[in-house]
């Protein structure tokens, strides 16, 4: 795999080979072709963090049986939770029937003795596939306004991706604890959207201006406005905490400034972006923005 | 200088628990008692006694947590006695209790009548009598506290209720007891009652609770709502309605105050005890109306900024996220709440508002400003 981050797992960039250099082994592959692309090989334990519907892991869940695997660990969503009054999810709270994961974490709970879905949130880290913190940083290095929608007091969980495979790894760990338990894999702490650009302001030691707006007034879908709920969308990590002995240690206060010294490392800050989206809200606002 | 009346009846013998629980104590609260008798019995033991029968003193105890308190640890066997004014009775029959059970409390709760702000009748009446444990539920400043430890040097433990109230504002949140206090707070003089017992030596324990509700409130929380919702009008709730608080049932509140009576694992720490779900406004409103059988309710936000009430409050939560995690209560002592919200708002209008009883009458005139301006802009 030739794109970022993909390729700082076994191609040689700026030696980092993270993966390898670690003692691991990549094969590259198609997951339905898993079986044949892993031919031979036996494993303990297969992590699945890649499909989101039953079509996609299927076939890995199928070949992990049938070649005797001990331990089936899935990569669910916090998401499959319904939206609710009472905050946080918890383990157990209803889910959404037909989303793709829960037919996942289904099947494979029929399939296996020992088997856990782990349900993440939002993440920050080095590597990380998605955008998440860099969407606040990007505004605020060039002094344009945060534009968060709805009242900014809704409640997210965003966790440093250490906390995401520290928990995963104390369930290979403990496989007899963590047999046939679904964890909230987040942090222990919610923040508010107007609380996350904050403390991304604070990390970049730059004052912020939060604007927020109404979606449905302005025109736009929020969705492609920002990268975060306009809701509460907020768990716990309480099963992890009960059952596996788990503690969380992100710190949004020390983790952001770190992110926000390779936010500038990489050079993103002076990356020229174009911000289409958040001009067309601002117009629609009628708020001037320095040029 | 007020005198001193104790009444002195025979310590209780035996019994801890009536087998039949009325549904005022909820049902929930007797699986746990159970089990100890039934250990008790199956160890062959005659007699079935407390653990160890303490002489306990409750500051105050007649107006809301201390009505549950003072009956779960009467009914475990220990000698209570409730120090207050005198103002309110100190039995009286709750709703839903019966004739029974009541008067088997009346005749075992003791009085020690004074004002807790006369410093030197505290000291005199307390080492007087002496106490092994004390519950202090009503107490507002530290040096409310000093006489009382002065004046019962063995004291066993110190039981505080402290309150969620003390923690600063966050963006962060869940509160966890670890958090940072405020020392500015409304609440300050809990916090300097925390640091004083933290200061002595002396066993304490203190319990912060966020907004506590159930039959009995006499802080208009989910009365609040009620009152809106039977006169069949809106709710009008400060800007997004999406603040995040968190109740916590009395009843609740009672057991966590027993768990932690001559709990080692309770020895000077602190502990957030409420719900263990939270709620935002919206979904209050929501769920009191289910509690009461009430149709959906029409909700009206409103930006606070824009109306002068006065001195009036024209909302009982604070404008803002206000939780806390009740994670170490339950890890450190297996304690868990019984009543979820709808449960647990039903339990309180079965008992309280729905039998026509309250204690502050509805008064609307800052939901009319509201809705007054409401409507123009509207038109």
């Amino acid at each position: 795999m030739k794109k970022p981050p993909f390729n700082r797992f076994s191609a040689k960039i700026r030696g980092l080979q993270e993966i390898v250099s670690g003692g691991g082994k990549t094969v590259w592959g198609e997951p339905a072709d898993i079986g044949k692309v892993l031919e031979g090989a036996t494993f303990d334990v297969v992590l699945d963090n890649n499909g989101k519907d039953l079509d996609t892991v299927r076939p890995v869940a199928d070949w992990a049986k049938s070649s005797g695997v001990k331990q089936f660990l899935f990569i669910s969503s916090a998401g499959i939770y319904k939206p609710t009054d009472e905050p946080p999810h918890v383990e157990g709270d209803t889910v959404k029937a037909d989303a793709g994961h829960v037919g996942v974490e289904k099947y494979i709970s029929e399939t296996f003795g020992n088997w856990a879905s782990f349900r993440p949130q939002y993440m920050i880290g080095s590597g990380n596939n998605k955008d998440c913190e860099e969407w606040f940083f990007d505004r605020i290095v060039r002094g344009r306004p945060v534009l968060i929608p709805g009242s900014g007091m809704q409640l997210t969980n965003i966790a440093h991706v250490r906390d995401l495979s520290s928990m995963l790894t104390l369930a290979v760990e403990k496989p007899e604890a963590a047999s046939g338990n679904i964890f909230n894999c987040v942090s222990d702490r919610a923040v508010t959207l107007d609380g996350m650009a904050k403390l991304c302001a604070q990390a970049a030691g730059l004052p912020v201006e939060i604007v927020h707006y109404n979606p449905k007034a302005v025109g736009i879908d929020a969705k492609k406005a920002f990268p975060f709920r306009n809701m509460h969308f907020y768990a716990e990590p309480r099963a992890a905490k009960e059952i596996l002995g788990w503690t969380g240690t992100t710190n949004l206060t020390v983790d952001l400034k770190e992110r926000f010294d390779e936010y500038v490392k990489i050079g993103r800050d002076k990356k020229e972006i174009k911000f289409e989206t958040d001009d067309k809200i601002l117009a629609a606002l009628k708020v001037p923005v320095a040029v | 200088m007020a005198s001193m009346v104790v009444v002195q009846h025979k310590q209780p013998s035996s019994t801890i628990l009536s087998s039949s629980l009325s549904d005022f104590n909820g049902a929930r609260l007797t699986a746990s008692v159970q089990y100890k008798r039934k250990v008790w019995q199956l160890k062959g033991a005659l007699r079935v006694t407390a653990s160890s029968s303490k002489k306990i003193l409750i500051m105050g105890g007649t107006r809301f947590i201390g009505l549950f308190l003072s009956r779960l640890l009467v009914k475990e066997g220990h000698q209570v006695t409730l120090f207050t004014r005198g103002k309110a009775p100190i039995a009286q029959q709750l709703p839903g209790e019966p004739d029974s059970e009541f008067s088997d409390f009346a005749s075992k709760i003791l009085h020690l009548k004074g004002d807790r702000k006369d410093f030197d009748f505290v000291k005199s009446s307390l080492s007087a009598e002496g106490f092994d444990v004390v519950y202090d539920i009503n107490g507002r400043e530290a040096d409310e506290v000093e006489p009382i430890l002065d004046a019962l040097p063995n004291l066993e433990q110190y039981i505080y209720c402290s309150s969620a109230g003390v923690y600063l504002k966050s963006d962060y949140l869940p509160h966890f007891e670890t958090d940072a206090v405020d020392p500015k707070s409304r609440h300050k003089g809990k916090l300097e009652t925390e640091s004083l017992l933290a200061s002595r030596d002396v066993n304490w324990t203190s319990i912060r609770p966020v907004y506590i509700y159930g039959p009995l409130n006499y802080n208009p929380v989910e009365e609040w709502f009620f009152h809106r919702l039977k006169a069949g009008r809106p709710i009008p709730i400060p800007n997004s309605g999406m603040q995040v608080t968190q109740l916590g049932h009395v009843k609740d509140l009672a057991t966590a105050f027993i768990k932690v009576l001559g709990n080692e694992k309770a020895s000077k720490e602190v502990f957030n005890i409420s719900g263990e779900k939270y709620v935002t406004f919206d979904g209050l409103a929501k769920a009191c109306a289910k509690a009461g059988g009430f149709p959906e309710p029409e909700i009206i936000h409103y930006n606070p900024k824009e109306f002068d009430f006065g001195k009036k409050k024209p909302f009982p939560f604070r404008d803002q996220h206000f939780f806390a995690s009740v994670e170490k209560a339950k890890s450190v002592l297996g304690l868990k709440p019984e009543f979820d919200l709808v449960e647990g708002l039903t339990d309180s209008y079965n008992l309280d508002f729905g039998r026509g009883t309250f204690r502050k009458e509805a008064d609307f005139s800052t939901d009319d400003i509201i809705l007054g301006k409401s409507l123009v802009l509207q038109s």
